[in-house]
């Protein structure tokens, strides 16, 4: 226990000083704030834009706006940019052999795998839960009416179990291929492969994209929460059998 | 009790075999030099000794436990300073031999006195830059010290002295010469005036086969070539020695390089006692006559080749 503690604080430590916290941080942040303001200022901006005489139909923006700004950029350029950050977590330690004296004095590789998941899934929360507070402070700072809290509780955590489901493939990847790039391809592989499948309706339906792609079809009712648990199941039961997978393979692992 | 055991090993990286059916034992407390050249298998051995490779076959024991590839509990007996150390860029000397600590279960009180105590053995003591800056000296050094943390009953070294000054090489061996005793060292190398230097016991490994193995001396008593050598000022003088009847009636192997007359035969003693007393008669003197040892450098040569 005191390994694994010690290796959580190490991985921290690591984030903090390799600037991957601080790039986290301001991505994320950025994110949030940039959400409501986009949702509220875009009408304004493009009427300002446009060549005098000319106008365009816009609605009045809505909270709803302000959401799908969030369910549309955290997914794109947020979760890219934990992806490549996710990339390095096993496969460059293996690669450079930083763990060979480590691993010689003892400490488990189980325990390595866990304590980057654990370092990571936090991190991973952390930023993700800077961007959300943000984003719903401003929302409801700019707009009178709210989303329905259910629903939005739903929608937010799909997206952070497939951010956690990455952390995970990316272990994995990075146990198979002891790479870095390995590991990115690793979890392209897993996300392309869900998008393929998802072709087919009946498994569509389970494919844990759903998490990031049927946000807003759930936030405005147009998809009961039932719909919503299918591909969460099959996330979190994803995530279990890549860390125990990456766990076994890193086991067997000659280094 | 032998620190290690290793019984037929065998390994293949596809189809090139590394290691074939190796077999040795170390004795506890002594000092072990494993020779051999670049890509002789030292390095393969050493990780599948620690468990980080799997051998294909055969088996090896530390302390009278069986190595386990992969969940290496044997380790805890191990410490290892691989042949170029790889370290947390990021941080610095202290804050990395601290995790080292906490992960082997180190109490925290006595951890900080221990690492100040190994940085200050190693020389990195007022060193507080971090590793990414290191030369490659430095990283060997500090490998070092990360060896010694745990004090384990057992020290692997990879070629510990290959990237190290003159100075620092010294203080190395120093370092291994003291622990003597106390732990059992194996270290790998090719600088053989290391080996003579330090070790008891020597195997001399070669295409991943044993060559020679045992304790330095008796190797080197075994492989005494009874050879004489007399050396003389110039070349004149040396083959009018070789020319001399009391030489002949040794009835040893006579041959002469330059200046310098060698003589070959199973009683060193009685020729050396002739020759002397032959000299005795001779206006011309030798510079030099010496029994020549064999060198380690020989010795490797020999079975090397």
């Amino acid at each position: 226990m005191r390994a694994y503690a010690a290796f959580v604080k190490k991985e921290f430590l690591e984030m903090s000083r390799t600037y991957k916290l601080l790039i986290m941080g301001i991505i994320f942040g950025v994110l949030g704030l940039m959400n409501p303001l986009t949702a509220k200022f875009t009408p304004d901006l493009l009427a300002a834009l446009m060549p005098a005489g000319m106008t365009i139909e816009l609605g009045e923006p809505s909270v709803m706006n302000s959401w799908m700004q969030f369910f549309k950029n955290i997914p794109q350029m947020g979760l890219i940019v934990a992806a490549v950050l996710f990339g390095g977590i096993l496969g460059n330690e293996i690669s450079k052999g930083t763990l060979i004296n480590l691993l010689t004095k003892g400490l488990s590789r189980n325990t390595v795998v866990l304590a980057k998941f654990t370092a990571w899934g936090i991190m991973w929360t952390c930023s993700y839960a800077l961007s959300f507070i943000i984003t719903l402070l401003y929302t409801n700072y700019y707009w009178e009416d709210s989303a329905d809290s259910v629903l939005l509780a739903g929608a937010v955590s799909g997206v952070w179990i497939f951010g956690l489901l990455l952390i995970a493939a990316a272990l994995l990847g990075g146990s198979l291929f002891a790479s870095m790039y390995g590991s990115l391809l690793f979890m392209g592989g897993i996300v392309v492969i869900q998008f393929l499948l998802g072709i087919i309706p009946d498994l569509g339906r389970w494919m844990p994209t759903g998490l990031i792609s049927n946000n807003m079809s759930l936030l405005e009712g147009n998809m009961g929460l039932a719909g919503f648990m299918r591909p969460l199941l099959t996330a979190v039961l994803l995530t279990a059998l890549f860390l125990g997978l990456s766990c076994a393979v890193f086991r067997k692992k000659q280094l | 009790m032998n620190a290690l055991e290793i019984k037929g090993l065998v390994k293949r990286f596809g189809s090139h075999t590394v290691i074939e059916g190796l077999s040795f034992e170390v004795p506890e407390n002594c000092v072990y030099g494993f020779i051999g050249q670049n890509g002789a298998g030292k390095t393969t051995t050493m990780k599948m000794i620690l468990g980080l490779l799997k051998p294909d076959e055969g088996s090896i024991r530390v302390y009278n436990e069986q190595v386990r590839y992969g969940q290496t509990d044997t380790n805890r007996y191990i410490g290892y300073l691989p042949d170029v150390p790889e370290f947390y860029n990021y941080m610095r000397p202290a804050e990395y031999l601290r995790l080292c600590g906490e992960i082997t279960g180190c109490p925290s009180g006595s951890l900080k006195q221990k690492s100040g105590e190994l940085l200050e053995l190693v020389g990195l003591k007022n060193v507080n830059k971090k590793i990414g800056g290191f030369s490659r000296g430095m990283k060997q050094r500090l490998g070092f010290a990360q060896a010694l943390l745990n004090e384990p009953r057992l020290l692997l070294c990879d070629e510990p002295t290959s990237a190290l000054d003159p100075v620092g090489r010294k203080e190395i061996l120093d370092i291994l010469e003291n622990i003597k005793g106390k732990t059992t060292v194996i270290f790998s190398t090719h600088i053989l005036s290391d080996v003579e230097r330090v070790c008891d016991r020597i195997a001399v490994l070669d295409q991943g086969r044993l060559r020679l193995e045992g304790p330095l001396d008796e190797i080197k008593k075994k492989h005494r070539s009874g050879k004489l050598l007399a050396e003389f000022g110039t070349e004149k003088e040396a083959a009018g020695f070789e020319a001399m009847d009391f030489v002949k009636k040794t009835g040893a192997d006579v041959k002469r390089e330059g200046r310098k007359v060698i003589l070959c035969s199973g009683n060193t003693r009685e020729v050396q006692k002739a020759i002397l007393c032959g000299l005795a008669g001779m206006d011309d003197m030798p510079l030099k006559i010496e029994v020549l040892e064999p060198s380690l450098e020989n010795l490797f040569m020999e079975v090397v080749e």
